[in-house]
């Protein structure tokens, strides 16, 4: 049996994960979308499998291979991009994994329909869903934040979806808000989570609206307040702006947070703070709307759906 | 009997501008206008020092004060403090007796109040949670255009194909404008898309308000003829701007110092007409 592929096309970062039978991260790939991302599905589902084909031959299968932002982190790649190699790995000989013979590849995200060689396509509530059910069974709750959404999600017992809500309107209370105003600070996107967590007090954010709240800072800022009080009344900012949300959904254990959001420590404490208990994170919160396409395929696959069609390896550009 | 003129100012203390005006018997004879900048109180003295040039003046020889607007606190000048949008009706309703719905489009904020024949509030709202509806959403994405506050108007004028947004969010229609212009729009289709934007946002509070004819554009929305055209064609009816949109509550402040002043002293005054276009 070969392994399964999930695409998650985020408005911020693409995501691919290929995951076996086990539903064992085989390998990973999260890179930033950026204006181009409608012609690259492709090449970022080579860069990952190019990257498991390497650490397969470096007889390190199962690990996972996860490239940071931008490139993918094999060294020297194979030259033959998609061609099919047996590889000897101990007694088995070991056919490479390649977008042609991969079981079934599952595109989500909001740009899930550029993905001309994914078998479905299915949207990332379900796809969220069932990543999480798998990394964990105990998930009631799931609090996606995205770089342009955010999305409150209810499983049911069986960790299928009950119900969800969902804001992808207005900039308050995605990853946005704090990219805009983290810009406005001068500061790294990804410091201001540590930031909030130094702060010695809150100073708060009285308007909702993302180009308020800049406004709101930057008078803040000249009235004297300290900068890491203010980054921490943004995250109460935006963690009760989603955990409202969520509410209507009714918050039950255990809440897991997940997407871009749930890297930030300041925020995964101030949504803590609102739900009134702790909540779990995922070790790589990017890619569980990936891994659960990949798992989705996986399910779609053992219940005896084929792929329909012949994989098109074509690069499809957006506003033809 | 006195003879002797009596003049009254109104002073609008706002976030992006301060406003004055002074009146007379007959209507306006002065007025100024500057940007707030960081300092209200300097900001203030200065703009009225200018209109008390104009008319010849010294502060002593005003009569009344009234100071409005979201500043209203720092004024320089001890005065009665009246809200905004009750010195908007009464200068809107005096330059406009027809007027029955103003809508006020801020820097900020975005009002709308429904008036009565007399010129009195009988309902208001406000937008101040989201900055589609306000100025500032047009400066965003002028910023991003490149294109000066007071050319928005005539630019979005010359729109062949406006452009739809998908969102209804500054922040996300900031970056959708970039998309665009990357496509190939246009300047002015974006900008019309985003008066299109601005005037379904607008509508939904006057129409909450219950529409009621005529409606009076003010504010710094109303210098830009793209957004009041826009806003018309939301409402279905004919948007009145004034000459000087910016200065309508100012002009309203004075005329409200005016009125105090002769009730008080029991004497009538005629309602002066037009009066922006008189002084100016």
């Amino acid at each position: 049996m070969m392994p399964f592929a999930g695409i998650d096309i985020g408005s911020t970062m693409t995501k691919v994960v290929i995951a076996d039978e086990q539903e064992k991260i085989l390998a990973s790939h999260i890179g930033p979308t950026g204006a181009e991302h409608r012609h690259l599905a492709l090449k970022v589902m080579d860069d990952t499998l190019r990257s498991l084909a390497h650490s397969r031959a470096a007889g390190v299968g199962g690990v996972v291979s996860s490239s940071t932002y931008g490139k993918s982190t094999s060294a020297s790649p194979p030259p033959d991009r998609l061609g099919i190699t047996p590889k000897a790995e101990g007694n088995d000989i070991v056919k490479e994994i390649t977008l042609e013979n991969l079981d079934f590849i599952v595109a989500t995200g909001y740009g899930r329909i550029n993905v001309p060689f994914a078998d479905k396509q299915i949207t990332e509530i379900t796809c969220h869903a069932r990543g999480i059910r798998s990394l964990f069974p105990s998930a009631r709750i799931i609090i996606d934040i995205g770089g342009q959404d955010s999305k409150g999600i209810k499983l049911d017992a069986d960790g299928k979806v009950a119900n969800f809500v969902m804001n992808d309107k207005c900039a308050a209370g995605t990853g946005r808000f704090l990219e805009v105003i983290s810009e406005t600070l001068g500061i790294n996107l990804t410091d201001m989570g540590d930031l909030a967590l130094s702060a010695d007090g809150i100073v708060q954010i009285s308007n909702t609206c993302t180009v308020f709240a800049e406004h709101e800072v930057t008078s803040r800022l000249a009235e004297g307040a300290g900068v890491a009080e203010i980054v921490a009344g943004l995250h109460e900012a935006i963690a009760s702006r989603v955990v409202n949300m969520t509410r209507h959904l009714g918050i039950e254990k255990d809440v897991v947070v997940t997407g871009g959001g749930a890297k930030n420590k300041g925020l995964i404490r101030a949504i803590a703070g609102k739900v009134g208990f702790d909540v779990l994170t995922p070790p790589e919160p990017f890619i569980t709307g990936a891994l659960g396409a990949a798992l989705v395929g996986r399910d779609f696959y053992n219940r005896g759906v084929r792929p329909a069609r012949e994989r098109e390896k074509k690069e499809v550009t957006f506003f033809t | 009997m006195n003879d002797e003129k009596k003049y009254y100012a109104g002073l609008d203390i706002g976030s992006v501008s301060i406003k004055a005006a002074i009146v007379g018997d007959q209507g306006l004879i002065a007025s100024g206008l500057i940007p707030s900048g960081g300092h209200y109180k300097d900001a203030a003295k200065k703009v009225m020092d200018h209109a008390l040039a104009q008319a010849g003046l010294s502060f002593d020889g005003l009569s009344g004060l009234i100071v409005t607007g979201l500043g209203a606190e720092s004024s320089p000048f001890p005065a009665r403090q009246v809200s905004d949008i009750s010195c908007q009706a009464r200068g809107c309703s005096i330059l406009f007796p027809s007027a029955r719905t103003i809508i006020d489009i801020g820097g900020q904020f975005t009002k709308a109040a429904r008036i009565t024949p007399e010129g009195r509030i009988a309902d208001f709202l406000m937008s101040e949670k989201c900055a589609t509806g306000s100025g500032r959403f047009l400066q965003v994405i002028a910023r991003i255009l490149s294109v000066p506050l007071d050319e928005i108007g005539p630019l979005s004028l010359q729109a062949e194909k406006p452009v739809e947004f998908s969102t209804n969010c500054a922040v996300f229609a900031e970056s959708e404008t970039i998309s665009r212009i990357a496509e190939g729009a246009k300047p002015a289709d974006i900008l019309a898309g985003v008066h299109r934007a601005m005037a379904a946002k607008v509508s939904m509070l006057v129409k909450r308000l219950k529409l009621t004819p005529d409606v009076v554009l003010t504010g710094g929305g109303g210098e830009d003829r793209g957004l009041a055209l826009a806003i018309g064609d939301a409402l279905k009816t004919e948007i009145l701007v004034p000459d000087f949109p910016r200065l309508s509550a100012a002009f309203g402040a004075a005329c409200l110092a005016r009125e105090e002043q002769t009730t008080k002293s029991g004497g009538q005054n005629a309602r002066p007409r037009n009066g922006f276009k008189a002084a100016l």
